[in-house]
Parts: C-alpha cells; structure tokens; sequence
C-alpha cells in the first residue's frame, strides 16, 4: 500500500478543492476561510517534502498571523459594498478561462518533458540528521551564507510595518482645540460650544448645521462644562443662564 | 524512541485523549471548589459527595438546552467554529510527552502520541489555527457587539502568542532542540553545585521566560484578567454571545482544555515533566510528577481569576506590546550572550 | 500512479498557481483579488521546496522562508492601501478606482 502516494493525492485534492472554493465563493469571507482550509493542506504538503519548519512557520506566519489579518479587513467591509461576482465584461470572464486553460497546458508539457537535475547537492537526510534536523541545518544555512538576505528582510518587514501604520492611519486634522472637554453634551457634535479643531486649510471634521445649533441657543439649553462633579448640584437651573465653566 | 506499530500509537492517543477530556470535565468542578474556598463559601455540594458529579449535572443540562441559531447567522460557519478551538486545543495535546519510551510485557510503548522535532513550534501553530474558531464564531453571530468582542479577542490572543514564542526561545537556544522530548530529556540532567545536584529545570536558567510564559499564557487562554471580551459583568459576552446549549459548553469547554494544555506545556518546558526523584526507574512516578506540576499550574489560574481584577483591553495590548515584547527581546539577547561566553566563542 | 515523484508535486503547484491566477483575472473584489495572489505565492512555494526536495539541497526552503516574510509585509502593506481606499471611496471593486487613469 503505497501510504505516501494515497496522502499525497488526498492532501492534495483537498488542497486544489479548497483553491477552488476559495476562487468561486460569493461570500467574501468563505473565499478567506477555505483559504485558510488551502494553507492547512499546503503545510501538510510541506511535511511531505521533508520541511517541516516551513510547515510549522507557514502555520505561524500565514496562516495564524497574514490571513487572520485578511479576515479582520473582510469582515469589517460593509456587505452592501460586494460587488456581483461576475466580471463586467464577460469577454474577460471567458478570456481568463482560455488563458487558464493554455497556462495549465503549457505548464504540464513543461513538467512532463523535463530532464532531471544535476547532481544531487549537498544536504542529503543523512547530513541534515547529523547537524540535529531540518531546523538546525536552516539556521546553520540562514546565518552563514544567506546573512545578508536575512538582515535585508528584517529591513524590508520594518518598511512594511511604518508603511502600513503610516496608510492605515485617518485622516490628521490640526490640533487647535481651544479648550479642553471633560463633559460630553450628547445634544452638541462634540460636546463644546462650537469650537471644532480646524486641519489646516480651515476644513472640520463634522459639518455642523447652523440652524439646529440655532434653535438649540434659542431653546436655551445650558452647556455646562465642569471638572468639579459637585460644582453644580443645585437644583432647578434657570432658563436662559449663561454658560459657567470652570476650567 | 522505538518504532512502534501504529496502532499502538492510536491507543496511547486515545488514552491521552480520554485522559485530557476527563480532566477537563472535572477542572470546572476544581474551578469552583478553589474559587469557592477563596471566596469563603462552599462551592458544589449536592450532587454526589462533594459535589462531584457537578460535570455530569452540567453536561446534561447543557445537552438539554434548546439549540438556538440565529436566523441571519450563516449556518454552516457557525456551526464550525466552536469545533475548530475544541479540536485545535486537543490537537496540541499530541505532542506533549508523557514520559519516555516504556517496556509493556516485551512490547516497546512510547509514552506520547507522536514526537515531532518541531513540537514547541507545532504546539504554537495549533494555538494560531485555534483562533480562527474565535474569529468565525463571531462573524457567523450576525451580531455586531458579538463581532466586536470577537475581533478584540482575537486581537489579544495573537498580539499574546507572539510573547509566547519569544519566551521560548531562550529555552531553545539552551537545549538546542525543538522537539519537546528533547528539552525535557536535557532537563533531566542535573547540575552539581557543590554538593548539591540539582535538575537542570528551565525555571531556573531562564527565570524571566517563565514569568513571560506564565503571563502570556493566561492571556491566550483568556482568562482573567484577561477576560474583558468575554467577561460576566459586560452587557454581552463577547465572540460567544449568541451561542446556547451545546455549542457554547464546546467552547466553554474548549477554554478548559486549552487551559489544561497550556499548563502541561509550561510544565514539560519549564519544570522538567516528568522529572523528579524516582522518576527514571518507575515511570508512573514520573506521571506522578507531572500531575502535581500541572495541577499547581492550573491552581495558579484559578488563583488569578479569584484575586485579580480585570484589565481594560487598551491596558493589556499596552501590556504586550510596550512591556512584554521588550522584555523577551531581552532575554533572548542575554541567553544567547551567556551561551556564546559560555562556549567561549565570543572573542 | 506508481512512486511519488517531484512532478505530482509540480502539478499540484501548477494547478494551484492557474486556479489562483483565473480568480485573479476574473474577481472584482479587491481582497479577493488579494487571496488569490497569496495563493500564487503559495503555489510557487511549492514548487521551490519540491525541487530542494529532489535536489537535496536546503537553498530552496531557505528561499520560501524570505518569500513568507516578504510576503508578510507585502499583505502588511497591500491590506492598509485597501483599507484607506475603501475608506475614502466606501468600495472595494477594482472597477471602480480608476483616478490616476482618468
């Protein structure tokens, strides 16, 4: 019983079945979990081939870390901004199959009527079994030939990181709050008395709408803005009294 | 380790894991029993003596529940997720070795369910893929707050997993190995001081590790204080709330042995497992030894949730990443530092 | 069917690498397009650690091990423009951020 070719084409019919899936889902965020459901495949397909560190790390990395990311975005999208799935055109729909289709020909020839490769290299299992396993003969690898490369992928994750803090970010209004807010008025926009921080060429954040700020100064609502919880207890506040703040 | 026919390694893990749900069910009657005794009342009494077939009780109440699913929730998901953390947090429980390998009438028996020599980095991955249960419960609760809640969590687990690793690596750099096995067989070594031998226990080389570990682990398990998602006195119970009956004693459940296989992992990692006096003749007294050390784990999570209050979720993401992270850095620079010296390679 | 060889490996990465690409061209959705490039990447993933299985040399899986973490931040990166584009024009189909063209 051949055992390695029975998981072989197991693993790796439900890897291409959750590609698959993943491509003609309508729900955005079933195309993400059979993503995740591919990627668990693909791990066992690197077991296979005698990675397990990159199994484990793929897991860590993508899995638990990339797509988990990926999900946080879909699932915060607004469904009512989907659009339908099929493509505009359906030229290009049906361009993309035929592009398909001659991919996976060409790419079968190819593999079909290669010629092997060279000699066989230097780490055979029994060399990577002495140095104490596929780990430590990466790390051995990593940090004697391939050091530069590492220390220029941290570089490149530290430009990812500022990049994605730096894109992510709303939009930076100028800082001129006049006073400092330590009530909210749930009747105002932002619980002050019409001072608003202004970006730079004068824009707000919130419209505000004069009429109804009107008609809330006519009602002669007081705003009262105090740091003192008990500056105010007394009882039946007359109508039409200035605002008092103790700042 | 032996080869031994598969299907001996089918019945260890089935040992194993009868073994796991079974102290799962009778760690929420310890639960409330020490909760109880440090809030100065008495806990489960009445069904069975000492209250315990409390479990039993809660299993059938909780099988007897109406299953209720939400008419806008997207049903296939929601019923997925809960078995995704229940299964994630079992899984991990296969790599953590038991003892060593042991004679059974003439045939050889691993005392563990596989030893991979990825294991400490496996067990993290498992725990990564347990988030997704967390993630999709939420979303497939059609519930905004339920959502919210979920995300938060979700945020916290992986921002706490990364504390984790880094903890570990110190442990690795020490033993040179990833495969638990391993570190626990290099444990095992004593070292002499004077006229004292002492066992090599990571505790004591890698101090600030394991209180990064201890740390890092409640709050990937979330519980307190950690546990503001999902917390009692919130107004809706975060990624879980619209979850009844069954699924929800799942991933209740699921919390449960996630906790149990954390605290066997801190003790293979950090007190040696098995390790102790008289473990290396008789194996049963090395499963002896890693009882009592999971069991003061798990005390130790009871003991947390009965005295601390919890923390607001921009305190403990704070918590991580401005004061754990730094810290682990630390000690991984100052391990491989003292190993180097040690080896007498640094200049 | 017979032993299992490096080219049952290279089809299965073939076939993952096509399938990504037609969700690729055919999709509108500005995250789904992003999953299936993941699933490009992946594929040739494959494709390395299979040759430095049959090669036995390590270089291949030392390359996916950069290939993960630049991936990593390239989805760091890709993820935020999606957020401040949908942020600003409330829609994530393709079709529909056209600026720079116009």
């Amino acid at each position: 019983m051949p055992w390695e070719l029975i998981f072989f084409y197991v693993i790796g019919a439900a890897s291409v079945l959750c590609a698959l899936g993943m491509v003609l889902a309508k729900n955005p965020v079933h195309s993400g979990i059979f993503l995740v459901l591919t990627f668990l495949n693909v791990a066992g397909i690197f077991v296979m081939l005698g990675a397990e560190f990159l199994a484990v790390i793929q897991i860590i990395v993508y899995t638990g870390a990339i797509l988990i990311l990926m999900l946080f975005v879909l699932m915060l999208v607004d469904p009512e901004d989907l659009p339908s799935f099929s493509s505009a055109a359906p030229l290009q729909r049906n361009l993309s199959v035929l592009l398909g289709i001659v991919l996976v020909l060409e790419l079968a020839a190819a593999i079909i009527t290669r010629t092997s490769l060279g000699a066989v290299g230097p780490d055979t299992p029994a060399a990577i079994a002495s140095v104490g396993g596929n780990t430590q003969a990466i790390g051995l690898r990593i940090y004697s030939k391939y050091l530069l490369a590492f220390e220029i992928t941290s570089l490149v994750l530290t430009v990812g990181v500022i990049g994605a803090v730096v894109l992510a970010l709303p939009e930076r209004l100028g800082e001129k709050v006049q006073r400092r807010r330590d009530t909210i008025s749930l009747a105002h926009a932002r619980g002050s008395d019409g001072l608003l921080p202004e970006g730079p060429k004068g824009e707000t954040p919130i419209t505000v709408d004069p009429q109804r700020e009107a008609a809330l100064q006519s009602a002669g609502r007081t705003l009262i803005m105090t740091k003192d919880p008990d500056a105010y207890t007394r009882v039946g506040v007359r109508q039409g009294r200035p605002d008092e703040t103790n700042d | 380790m032996a080869d031994q026919p598969i299907w001996v390694s089918f019945i260890v893990a089935f040992i194993v894991l009868n073994v796991l749900l079974i102290s799962m069910a009778y760690m929420t009657w310890f639960e409330r029993k020490v909760l109880a005794a440090m809030q100065d009342r008495l806990g489960p009494t009445r069904s069975g003596p000492h209250g315990l077939f409390q479990p039993l009780a809660d299993a059938v109440k909780l099988l007897g529940k109406e299953d209720l699913i939400p008419a806008a929730a997207d049903k296939w998901v929601f019923l997925f997720a809960p078995v995704a953390v229940f299964v994630a947090a079992l899984t991990a429980a296969s790599v953590i070795p038991f003892g060593g390998t042991i004679d059974f009438w003439g045939h050889p028996v691993n005392l563990f369910a596989a030893d991979l020599n990825v294991g400490a980095l496996f067990v993290l991955a498992v725990g990564s893929a347990g988030v997704y249960g967390i993630i999709l419960g939420a979303w497939a609760s059609a519930n905004r707050f339920a959502l919210l809640g979920g995300l938060r969590s979700a945020a916290q687990v992986i921002s706490y997993e990364l504390i984790l690793g880094f903890s570990l690596v110190g442990i690795f750099i020490l033993s040179g190995t990833l495969s638990l096995r391993g570190i626990m067989v290099e444990q095992s070594r004593s070292i002499e001081i004077g006229p004292l031998h002492i066992s090599n226990w990571f505790i004591l080389s890698q101090p600030l590790a394991f209180v990064l570990f201890l740390i890092a682990a409640v709050a990937e398990t979330n519980r307190a204080p950690f546990d503001l998602p999902e917390a009692e006195t919130e107004l809706v119970a975060g990624f879980h709330t619209e979850y009844s009956g069954f699924r929800f004693s799942l991933y209740f459940l699921g919390e449960y042995i996630n906790m149990i296989v954390v605290s066997l992992f801190a003790s293979t990692l950090f007190l040696g497992g098995t390790d102790g006096p008289g473990s290396d003749s008789y194996w049963a007294l090395g499963l002896l030894w890693l009882f009592l050390k999971t069991i003061a784990f798990l005390f130790f999570y009871v003991w947390l949730r009965g005295t601390l209050p919890r923390f607001r979720f921009d305190q403990l993401m704070g918590l991580a990443w401005k004061v754990l992270l730094p810290l682990a850095l630390f000690n991984i620079f100052i391990t491989a530092l003292l190993r180097i010296i040690a080896n007498g390679q640094l200049f | 069917m017979g032993e299992l060889s490096t080219n049952h490996f290279l089809f299965l990465s073939a076939a993952l690498f096509v399938i990504g690409m037609m969700g690729l061209l055919t999709r509108r959705n500005m995250l789904i397009i992003f999953m299936c490039v993941e699933l490009m990447v992946t594929a040739v993933n494959i494709t390395l650690v299979a040759f430095a299985n049959e090669t036995q040399t390590l270089n291949g899986q030392v390359f996916v091990l950069f290939v993960l973490a630049v991936a990593a931040a390239e989805a760091a990166v890709g993820l935020a423009i999606i957020v401040a584009l949908s942020r600003r024009g409330k829609t994530v189909d393709v079709d529909d951020i056209h600026e720079l063209r116009d």
